[in-house]
């Protein structure tokens, strides 16, 4: 009888805590505070990691974060990043369309980039100064180079991999070449032209840190670069994170966009 | 008679056609002549991947014969054409379109309709198909069975002379399966289209069919027209009629043999290739 009561009785709370407490996001916050403490005992813990910044160190800097000095730091980034990433959809998005659509094309074009593009774009850091003067441009190529890849293949493949049936329809509906490509093979492929976007995205931040690193012109990466050099290592890790928070910003833009275009595919 | 101005008929005149597969030739058709009589409903039935998508894809204008002509009111078919237009297996709907831009798709692009008359003409299709309620849906939030009826409403609207059907209820459920065919039925019933509709349903041929055109295995030829001079309109309780079965006995032997012969025959058979060209008579 007791046994009875007590089931019925922890049945109660835990309806009771049910409704009070979303366990799943207790659980998330969690997961981010264990990192925190994780990260202090082992800096505080291990004498090896002493000179890493704790997260309160981390914390405490942002107060005294050269605001201004960041903020034109992240807008150079951010310039860097998008001047790159459109101008590689500008230069990539044609191609791929041509390359997808064109058996022609494909051939011509197709073989000289799967020569170039196993080298690491940012292989390509020393070889920049060649083609460019001005260290702005250089870093401006690099990003570019590093979107331009993902979408042309992404667009090429999101082309050439559309069902048949779509553009055969279409050609008994009787559409001209113009209209097939806009009104059909694009819309098609669009699901798999933003994953390539999403990826470019991802790309030129990577490059655009790496550049900053090197040139000695400001960004974001030039900045977590400096406070290295003068081993100021909080601010170094809150540079990181601000970099991190930029990529993210991106990232979340284009796929919103992306979704924006293919919302059929998420509706059922 | 006025029926039979309007409807075509096309015409295979000892078709031969040859496919690459996995880089071996295969005769995909060979010697295969039959007619589609204007205004009516042929069905061709035989074993799968006996060829009866190539002869959709040939009747469509998508490929050409090797051999032999494919006529079509006698003019030789020289492309894709909004006179011939295919309702294909499973669905070719676009998915980023709406069922209703869906049906408007085909006018507007060729701009043969004005926009308000083609959205009177969408609208008035959708009703008859039964998705006046569901016209601002995309594809893939219709039930299988109605992506179906968009897609027929989408051919029709363009008023083509040849209704191709390739396999179009195949996945569907039984249940599902019989209304679209009572539904293509009356639909077939009310246009004056000819019709041509393929299948490896013997039940569905016999129901929908004026003629059945019964096929042979690869290199594939028609083995034996059948005539199905059943009542129409067609009802599902004709299956019982006397005729009915007598029909799908003599389907059911001639299938019979051929599925005996492919079964008999190894899936990989080096085709003799000269065999179609020697037969061949150029017209």
């Amino acid at each position: 009888m007791s046994d009875h009561t007590a089931t019925v009785e922890s049945h109660f709370w835990r309806q009771i805590s049910r409704t009070f407490v979303n366990w799943s996001l207790f659980r998330q916050i969690m997961s981010f505070v264990l990192f925190l403490v994780l990260w202090s005992i082992i800096v505080v813990a291990v004498d090896y990691f002493q000179q890493i910044p704790t997260p309160k160190a981390v914390f405490m800097a942002l107060f005294e974060l050269p605001f201004s000095v960041v903020f034109i730091n992240m807008l150079k980034s951010f310039i860097r990043v998008l001047a790159g990433f459109f101008l590689g959809i500008l230069l990539g998005f044609p191609i791929g369309v041509a390359i997808g659509y064109s058996k022609v094309a494909k051939s011509l074009i197709f073989p000289a980039f799967e020569m170039v593009r196993p080298i690491p774009p940012i292989a390509w850091i020393p070889a920049t100064v060649l083609f460019f003067v001005h260290i702005e441009s250089q870093i401006i190529f690099l990003t570019f180079y590093g979107a331009f890849f993902p979408v042309v293949y992404n667009t090429m493949g999101g082309i050439s991999e559309v069902d048949i049936r779509l553009p055969r329809a279409a050609m008994s509906f009787g559409l001209n070449k113009r209209q097939m490509l806009w009104k059909v093979i694009l819309p098609a492929a669009m699901p798999q032209i933003f994953t390539g976007m999403k990826l470019a995205m991802g790309i030129t931040w990577i490059l655009v840190v790496a550049a900053e690193m090197m040139a000695n012109k400001g960004g974001m990466g030039y900045y977590v670069w400096y406070n290295h050099t003068v081993m100021d290592y909080p601010h170094v890790v809150l540079g990181m994170g601000i970099i991190g928070l930029c990529g993210a910003i991106c990232s979340i833009g284009i796929a919103w966009i992306g979704n924006y275009f293919t919302r059929w595919q998420r509706i059922f | 008679m006025s029926t039979s101005n309007q409807a075509s008929e096309v015409i295979f005149n000892n078709v031969g056609k040859m496919a690459i597969f996995k880089k071996n030739q295969t005769v995909i058709l060979k010697n295969c002549s039959f007619t589609v009589e204007p205004g009516k409903l042929t069905v061709l039935i035989g074993p799968s991947g006996c060829g009866k998508t190539t002869i959709i894809n040939l009747i469509a204008g998508y490929e050409r014969p090797d051999l032999g002509s494919v006529k079509m009111d006698g003019q030789p078919i020289s492309g894709p054409n909004w006179e011939r237009l295919v309702v294909f297996q499973e669905t070719a709907l676009y998915p980023w379109l709406s069922c209703y831009e869906n049906v408007m798709f085909g006018p507007l692009s060729r701009k043969v309709m004005a926009k308000e008359k083609a959205h009177e003409e969408t609208l008035k299709l959708l009703a008859k198909v039964g998705l006046e309620d569901f016209r601002d849906k995309y594809p893939s939030q219709l039930s299988g069975g109605m992506q179906r009826r968009a897609e027929l409403a989408r051919a029709l609207i363009n008023q083509p002379k040849v209704m191709l059907m390739d396999e179009p209820f195949r996945g569907l459920d039984a249940m599902t399966r019989q209304l679209m065919q009572e539904y293509y039925l009356k639909l077939f019933e009310e246009t004056h289209a000819s019709h041509v509709f393929v299948t490896s349903e013997l039940d569905e041929a016999i129901i929908l069919a004026d003629n059945l055109l019964i096929m042979t295995n690869k290199p594939s030829k028609i083995q034996k027209t059948i005539e199905v001079d059943l009542p129409r309109p067609r009802e599902w309780s004709m299956v019982t009629s006397k005729r009915y079965l007598e029909i799908k006995a003599e389907a059911l032997e001639l299938l019979h043999e051929e599925a005996v012969k492919a079964s008999t025959t190894s899936g990989k058979v080096d085709v003799d290739l000269s065999g179609l060209l020697q037969t061949a008579d150029s017209d």
